[in-house]
């Protein structure tokens, strides 16, 4: 019992990278836009939030300006490729490979003119647990779901409202037509644009929030190559979900149950260590493989919409 | 349509046509001339523009710009070091870069070199070091076929899965990357570790698994030969063979292709296949030609590096080496503009990925420009036509 109740307050964390990535993946790939920049976001995400929370003092508070600051960044470059995309109609894949690049490089760079080649990597505060009271008494689910910090409270809230959103709202529907059939909401008069500049802008935004979690829950520490491809399975789990809020909050699980154990499997003998970390990749590689040919994906996904096209689609 | 076929990087950029010049007895060699300046000048402007703008950010952080951009520009050609060292870059650049093109040609994307090279290298490594008792011409090519077939295999595990289950290429290239770390750790450190080594790294491969040197100091090692042999292979067979024109007709329009009898599948299958074989080439040319063995990290950057070159280069492979070769400079000049000007060497990515990003835009330019003289062209005609 105590077994499961360590695992899961340790996998419910582990949820809130890939929650936060994939549901910005999807916010996008609803509208149409397929960001494929999520591991140079998240890289971004997690220097600038880092580096933010350290120079203002590291503390809790902090932590939170760093977050916001994180997502703003990876809104910014977001914003580049719901422009070069939409208005421009370069090729998403293309787009998001550059901005992948420029994510890791911009990364790396900004640690380097920021905190410069030091002996000892500094350091912020971790984010504290925030219990809620009577919740948290629970038995079971009070310590695992109720006993954590802010953030993953947050990444909770966010795939109900997301939810809520894309099917209880208007503004959803109008979004999930522009992701289906861009041509038959244009001609009901919903922007294409627009929609897709929001949709995507957002999405980029969860992705730099989600990268500036990993040094603010683990160590406190950015290193280069902190996401360690994070932001790849945030991609696979948007297919793995379908691309619907509900079922990419349940896959994160899996996922992070697989990180867990891989992490928890290294003291094993049985299994050479190093084929153990690569756990996570390989379980997705054979879950795609089951799922890809039965998942729904939007209709549009990856293609730009050009409304003088004269081509069917 | 289908995402495949809005790929913006095979497609060519259509020289401005004008009619009146085209009707003028220019001779056929200025024409094919004035056609390549077309070419090139959105690309120098886009590097011009590109490196004006990492000027304004070396200047921003507070470093000498002039000193800086003469250690990014000129170390390769400044010393008979700095040439071999841009040749060594130039070497697994070429291939990376192929090995994401030739894919991309027909309408898919390798991002999985990374993790080719690597097993590739480890092949080479195992065979280099268990064949120590054979000579050399035996042992090395045996070390080269290791590595391409290894390669070969990774890129294949990719092409099973688009192939049978419909995963989508990217994500499973990518993600078998970060499998072949393991692969990677577990034949360093467990199958042929360096017996002194702290570092996860094998023992060193048989003098007789190691590439010729050529020249005299510095050296360089042959793999320079046999990767320009192999560009050459690759330029013809893609641009005079059936293969070739095949590969080029699925990305171009996959369903034509198919109507016209073309397997899209085994295309598509064979182009990741193909580049997996020269990304694990890349692997055994480090191995017996650079480091001596197997050690982690040995990937450097190049997976980043491959796709930027392939991108810019946008689907030519004749563009290719000459693209790889220019990325090669900057990245030598990198680490000495660290030196002499105390500027940062990740600064090298934001240069070149600002080089991608304005050729992106030079493209778009140049696209734009040529509709609206086609356009003008029609408008003129037609008043012809009318005052006639």
């Amino acid at each position: 019992m105590n077994g499961v109740i360590n695992f899961l307050e340790l996998a419910i964390p582990g949820m809130v990278a890939f929650v936060l990535a994939a549901q910005g993946t999807m916010l996008g790939g609803r509208a149409g836009v397929f960001n494929v920049s999520q591991e140079g976001l998240m890289a971004l995400g997690a220097s600038v939030g880092f580096l933010v929370s350290y120079k203002l003092g590291g503390t809790f508070g902090t932590n939170m300006i760093g977050l916001a600051v994180a997502a703003a960044a990876a809104a910014a470059m977001g914003l580049i490729l719901a422009y070069t995309t939409t208005i421009l109609r370069l090729d998403q894949f293309v787009v998001g490979l550059a901005l992948f690049f420029a994510g890791i490089g911009l990364a790396s760079l900004l640690y380097r003119v920021v905190i410069g080649i030091v002996p000892q990597p500094p350091q912020i505060d971790t984010l504290d647990t925030i219990p809620i009271p009577l919740l948290s008494e629970i038995p079971l689910l009070g310590p695992t779901l109720f006993d954590q910090d802010i953030v993953v409270y947050f990444m909770f809230l966010l795939s109900g409202l997301l939810y809520w959103v894309l099917y209880r709202t208007n503004l959803g529907m109008k979004m999930r037509s522009v992701g289906e059939n861009p041509r038959a909401a244009d001609a009901a008069g919903i922007s294409v644009t627009k929609v897709r500049f929001w949709a995507t802008a957002l999405g980029a935004a969860l992705m730099g929030m989600g990268g500036a979690y990993l040094p603010m829950h683990f160590s406190g520490i950015y290193t280069d190559g902190i996401i360690a491809g994070r932001g790849w399975l945030a991609i696979a789990l948007a297919f793995v979900g379908g691309w619907r809020p509900q079922y990419v909050l349940l896959g994160a699980a899996f996922f992070a149950c697989m990180e867990i154990t891989a992490l928890e499997l290294q003291s094993s003998t049985v299994i050479p260590v190093e084929f153990i970390e690569t756990f996570p990749y390989v379980a997705a590689l054979v879950v795609m493989a089951f799922i890809f040919r039965r998942t729904q994906v939007p209709a549009f996904l990856g293609r730009n919409y050009d409304r003088e096209s004269r081509t069917a689609s | 349509m289908t995402v495949r076929e809005v790929a913006s990087p095979t497609r060519p950029v259509t020289p401005p046509q004008t009619p009146e010049t085209s009707v003028g007895k220019r001779p056929a060699w200025l024409e094919t001339l004035g056609r390549w300046g077309a070419q090139a000048v959105p690309v120098v402007a886009a590097v011009a523009a590109a490196l004006l703008v990492s000027a304004l950010m070396i200047a921003a952080m507070g470093h000498d710009v002039v000193t800086a951009f003469d250690s990014l520009l000129t170390a390769s050609f400044d010393t008979q070091f700095g040439f071999v060292a841009t040749l060594h870059r130039w070497v697994p650049l070429t291939l990376f870069a192929l090995a994401f093109t030739i894919p991309l040609i027909a309408g898919r994307y390798n991002i999985g070199s990374e993790g080719q090279m690597l097993v590739g290298a480890a092949a080479a490594a195992g065979v280099g070091i268990s064949g120590s008792g054979l000579p050399a011409p035996v042992l090395l090519p045996l070390v080269l076929l290791a590595g391409i077939l290894a390669g070969l295999v990774w890129a294949g595990i990719a092409a099973w899965l688009l192939d049978q289950f419909g995963v989508n290429e990217i994500l499973s290239t990518v993600l078998l990357n970060f499998v072949s770390f393991g692969v990677v750790l577990y034949t360093a450190q467990h199958l042929w570790p360096d017996p002194v080594g702290g570092f996860p790294m094998t023992d060193h491969v048989a003098p007789a698994a190691q590439l010729p040197m050529l020249g005299s100091s510095p050296q360089f090692h042959s793999g320079v030969l046999l990767v320009l042999a192999v560009s050459i292979l690759v330029i013809l067979a893609i641009r005079y063979t059936v293969i070739g024109y095949e590969l080029r007709s699925v990305g171009a329009n996959p369903r034509a292709a198919l109507i016209h009898g073309v397997s899209v599948r085994s295309v598509a299958i064979g182009a990741l296949v193909v580049g997996g074989a020269l990304a694990g080439l890349a692997g055994s040319i480090e191995v017996a030609g650079v480091q001596g063995r197997l050690l982690e990290g040995m990937q450097s950057n190049y997976l980043q590096l491959g796709i930027i070159i392939g991108l810019i280069a946008r689907g030519s492979v004749v563009a290719v080496p000459l693209v790889a070769f220019g990325i090669s400079v900057l990245e030598i000049g990198a680490s000495a503009m660290q030196r002499s000007a105390e500027v940062p060497v990740q600064m090298v990515l934001i240069v070149e990925a600002l080089i991608l990003i304005f050729i992106l835009i030079a493209d778009i330019l140049a696209d734009r420009i040529t509709r609206r003289r086609a356009a003008r062209a029609a408008v003129v005609q037609k008043l012809k036509e009318s005052s006639a």
